[in-house]
């Protein structure tokens, strides 16, 4: 999420309306919960079990609808950064060796890890998007409450979303304020402007959100995010938990016949 | 509705930066009144307000709303009874949609369902925002004159009997401007506006009371100040436009009496 600053409209589909959208939120987070875990607590290697789990994260995409090149863009980014620690086991010990230059070698094992592990990312990473693509935040953070997650800690999260939301919009103010006065001059000196607005923005979103809690006590918030009602469950949120149960099962079950 | 809504007595306030914001502040609010706060920038309007809701506590003298002393254990009557609009409506709307923005105050008092339903329509319908088109509205998208109505339907929502406005016009062109005028004149509400456009004040409240440095300097009839241009230069302040601007008949002329001298 928060590698997303930049453009910070994380729901951007969620006004569209599909069978995935039709679930409930519990519903959602449930299956895509269940389908991480599974996904990440396959041992390495168990190819099979991907492909089945790989044809359920791709039915769920695009039973979701959502718009395939943000969410490509999106994955871009992160496993750019997931890779970069990935990268390192690459050069595991042990099977046969394929490559080596110095003490780097690169080994059957070595491949076998690291693809099997950048395919779980991927895949965690592709249904985990697509939920936050298609849900909006506060209804997340509702679902979380009705799935029984501690009301403390939804507070926290819902408190650390608005502020990253006070802090894109300052950002994005002082972005417009340097441009609309030709910041883009000369690169070092824009350095050193980018310096300053990153400790000035520090600063503004202090104020601002000192702002922010004021007006929130003014309506007499007392630090528990209100709940509107719940949405229910219908037949085809039970429908969907079900078959995600099922292809769970069917991923690790591969192994057993 | 509580005969006497506000009474402040004695209030001193010095920020932690050691400003002396507010100076032995004493001040009584009938109820029903509006009451205009005039004052230059930083002569201590904002403070003041805070303080009628509790936000800011007093550190030293009392302030009384309705039968509350306003102290830790009355926070919640107080902040029920008295609604804050805040200067920067981008401060005060923070839910992502206009509804639920204006049902978050509602929603802390603890009302749910359909008497929800009912407060934030009637809330949105005295602003005149029609729920079927704002409702669903993502309320960072909206102009400043629609802002500016969500934070005080948000506040209407929770059905206070004092409201607090904080320069309510600061960032209003004159068209909203006026549409915020004639909204305040039909709110039965007692009403406290802390403003520096005295064209406002002359035109709302009956009453003014100027601050300067932290100091009140004046309180009473809002023509009694207006018509003395000498008295506003000294406390940093321009006279309103409508006594500036030449009158072809002398009946258009807005105070009588002062023509009359
Ligand atoms: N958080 C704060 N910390 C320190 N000083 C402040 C703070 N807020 C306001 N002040 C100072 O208190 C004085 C009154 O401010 P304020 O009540 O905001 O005035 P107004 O609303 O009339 O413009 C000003 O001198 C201002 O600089
Ligand atoms: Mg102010």
């Amino acid at each position: 999420m928060i590698l997303h600053v930049g453009a910070f409209h994380l729901d951007v589909d969620s006004q569209k309306t599909s069978v995935w959208r039709n679930l409930a939120p519990q519903t959602r987070i449930l299956c895509v919960v269940l389908l991480v875990f599974a996904i990440a607590l396959t041992p390495n290697g168990r190819w099979l079990s991907w492909i089945a789990y790989t044809i359920g994260v791709a039915l769920l995409v695009l039973l979701s609808r959502v718009t395939l090149l943000t969410l490509l863009k999106r994955i871009a980014v992160e496993l750019g950064f997931v890779s970069t620690v990935l990268l390192g086991t690459l050069f595991r010990q042990g099977g046969t060796v394929l490559w080596h230059w110095g003490w780097l070698s690169i080994t059957t094992t070595g491949l076998m890890v690291l693809g099997s592990v950048v395919w779980k990312a991927l895949l965690s990473l592709l249904i985990l998007n697509t939920l936050v693509m298609t849900t909006p935040i506060p209804h997340l953070l509702q679902a979380l409450i009705t799935l029984k997650t501690p009301p403390l800690l939804v507070a926290i999260l819902a408190s650390m979303y608005r502020y990253i939301s006070v802090l894109v919009d300052e950002a994005g103010a002082m972005q417009r304020a340097a441009a609309s006065r030709n910041l883009l001059a000369n690169p070092r000196w824009q350095r050193l402007v980018v310096g300053n607005t990153i400790g000035a923005l520090f600063i503004r979103t202090l104020d601002r959100g000192e702002r922010v809690h004021q007006a929130m006590l003014s309506r007499g918030f007392t630090g528990i995010v209100p709940l509107t009602e719940k949405p229910k469950y219908s037949r085809s949120d039970r429908l969907v938990l079900v078959l995600t149960c099922l292809l769970v099962l069917l991923g690790q079950g591969i192994y057993l016949l | 509705m509580h005969h006497n809504p506000i009474f402040i007595h004695q209030l001193h306030h010095t920020y932690a930066d050691g400003t002396q914001a507010l100076r032995s502040i004493h001040l009584s609010v009938p109820a029903g009144e509006r009451v205009a706060l005039v004052g230059a920038n930083g002569s201590g309007k904002s403070t003041l307000l805070l303080h009628l809701n509790g936000i800011l506590l007093p550190q030293q003298g009392e302030v009384v709303v309705a039968e509350w002393s306003v102290s830790p254990n009355t926070l919640k009557q107080v902040r029920d009874f008295v609604g804050l609009v805040f200067q920067n409506p981008d401060d005060q709307i923070f839910m992502p949609t206009v509804w639920e923005d204006v049902t978050f105050g509602p929603m802390n008092q603890g009302l749910r369902g359909e008497a929800l339903h009912y407060r934030a329509q009637r809330a949105m319908a005295a602003v005149s925002l029609d729920p079927k088109l704002y409702a669903t509205r993502n309320a960072q998208n909206l102009s400043g004159g629609e802002k500016k109505r969500v934070a005080i339907a948000g506040v209407l929502a929770m059905q206070p009997q004092v409201l607090a406005l904080d320069e309510p016009t600061a960032q209003l062109d004159p068209r909203c401007r006026r549409q915020l005028i004639h909204l305040l004149q039909n709110l039965p509400l007692t009403q406290v506006i802390a403003t520096h456009d005295l064209d406002l004040a002359l035109e709302l409240c009956s009453r003014t009371v100027v601050l300067n440095r932290g100091e009140i300097v004046y309180d009473g009839a809002t023509e009694g100040v207006m018509g003395n241009p000498a008295f506003l230069e000294t406390h940093a302040l321009e006279s309103p436009l409508s006594y500036s601007r030449p009158y072809c008949q002398i009946e258009h002329a807005p105070v009588r009496s002062l023509i009359s001298l």
